[in-house]
């Protein structure tokens, strides 16, 4: 295994920056994560969050600074980081011609996973798609849709886990289906969440993070945190505008 | 998990390329549809010529345009599959080297213009070349099919990658595609018309042609292994 195993830090994000042309989408953002935190960020759109989500997870570059998840440095570590990330997204990066099954055994192969088939069944009944494992994924609801791109984000058992607005266009039965998905398996990874839902992303972070035009405005504990102070201070930032 | 094999992902792009394809038709059957209307044109066309014009003189020209144009259909098609719903993200979250990438997506492409120009040839022959048969050996024609289907294949795949961020993506493919395809078609159309013509000495044309094209073939596809990565990461 990496140097990932020896440090108790999902996350070590050091001064980063983040420039598109002369807008600063990230502007020297710093924080430390422990392993199996679950950490909600919160930000008006255009605060950076997602930006922020693409330098952890290795989809873009940082201008300026260091970010390290599971010790390993997102530029010069990238290709190795990847083995142990995984990303949900609202958007469910999933082949619609292919079948549920095909689709997972596709990523099981580019992953490289041993026993890919048995591993493919097993995320299938996890989420409760053994039954249309051979349905093509465009004749997929949106909430079957979300489920089966988790059990793609799972396949090769990642540390790190980001969501990128998951709950985005799901109806209550599949918010229901998702929280217990994420629940099932909350205590074997690391989440970092981006969520414009308060009370959600409150109610399943241990960690909350407000971004605000590419700066940290608040990042604590949840346990530390008095709710209303904490939506005084979001609320403000809203009235801040874009990054 | 498994020690990360580069040679497994390849094969899992290709087979997973291979097998949306034979679900859907898109690029098969779009890309044999505009072969074929393309083929009736020039039939229509030079039906009116008269008797005493040889077509060969313009065979080899008339069918890389026809692969040319049909390509550039194919090539948009295989990276739009890649850019729906986010898969192409997918691919580039996940600990796979960029080049792999480019080289599933590159031999997808490849078999699927071989296919095309395999279906297209006989019908080729036979619209135009009945009555004025190909003077070379036909494994002569074959070779330069391939050459030029590796090139087309290779670097429309790179440009492709390229051009689908771009809101006018078939447009920026067009511009950029023929000029940088430039020195490949002018081999390719040389090496196929003198096989077609079959001119004293063509065999010294069709060699140094297919040196030219087999050349830029291996120039441009070391490029793009090398540039793939920035690319696609842009």
């Amino acid at each position: 295994m990496s140097e990932a195993s020896s440090t108790g830090l999902a996350l070590e994000v050091q001064d980063l920056s983040r420039t598109f042309g002369a807008r600063k989408a990230l502007d020297g953002v710093s924080f430390e994560l422990p392993r199996g935190a679950f950490l909600s960020i919160f930000g008006p759109n255009g605060a950076g969050k997602t930006t922020m989500l693409k330098v952890l997870s290795t989809l873009t570059n940082p201008s300026k600074g260091s970010a390290k998840v599971v010790g390993l440095d997102v530029v010069q570590d990238a290709v190795e980081l990847r083995e142990h990330i995984g990303f949900i997204s609202h958007n469910p990066l999933l082949y619609p011609d292919l079948t549920a099954e095909e689709n997972l055994e596709f990523f099981a192969e580019i992953y490289c996973i041993d026993d890919p088939k048995d591993r493919v069944r097993e995320l299938l009944a996890a989420v409760e798609l053994d039954h249309r494992r051979f349905d093509a994924v465009r004749t997929f609801s949106r909430g079957m849709t979300q489920r089966l791109s988790i059990a793609r984000a799972l396949l090769h058992h990642p540390e790190v886990i980001f969501l990128d607005e998951p709950y985005s266009g799901l109806d209550p039965h599949a918010m229901d289906i998702l929280d217990s998905l994420i629940a099932s398996v909350r205590s074997e990874h690391t989440f970092v969440m981006i969520s414009h839902d308060l009370q959600k992303g409150l109610e399943l972070c241990s960690h909350a993070l407000i971004l605000a035009k590419g700066k940290v405005v608040l990042f604590d504990e949840r346990d530390a945190l008095d709710p209303d102070e904490f939506k005084t201070t979001y609320r403000d930032t809203v009235g801040m505008g874009v990054a | 998990m498994a020690k990360i094999s580069a040679m497994r992902q390849f094969r899992a792009i290709l087979k997973k390329d291979i097998v949306m394809e034979l679900r859907t038709k898109e690029m098969l059957t779009s890309m044999g549809l505009y072969t074929l209307l393309t083929l009736v044109v020039y039939y229509v066309a030079l039906s009116r010529a008269g008797n005493g014009f040889d077509v060969r003189l313009i065979a080899g020209g008339l069918l890389w345009l026809a692969f040319l144009f049909t390509s550039m259909l194919g090539l948009n098609r295989s990276l739009v599959h890649e850019k729906d719903q986010g898969c192409l993200e997918a691919l580039l979250l996940s600990p796979l080297d960029r080049p792999v990438i480019f080289f599933g997506k590159a031999v997808g492409n490849l078999i699927f213009l071989l296919i095309v120009e395999v279906l297209t040839i006989p019908i080729f022959i036979f619209m135009f070349l009945a009555s004025s048969p190909i003077v070379g050996p036909i494994w002569e024609i074959a070779l330069a099919l391939l050459v030029g289907a590796i090139g087309i294949a290779g670097i429309g795949t790179l440009l492709a990658t390229m051009s689908v961020n771009t809101s006018g993506k078939d447009f920026i493919l067009a511009v950029l595609f023929i000029p940088i395809m430039f020195p490949l078609l002018y081999a390719v159309v040389a090496a196929t018309s003198g096989v077609i013509i079959g001119d004293p000495g063509y065999q010294h044309l069709f060699w140094t042609s297919m040196s030219i094209g087999g050349g830029y073939d291996v120039i441009m596809l070391v490029a793009a292994y090398g540039l793939y990565e920035f690319i696609v990461g842009a």
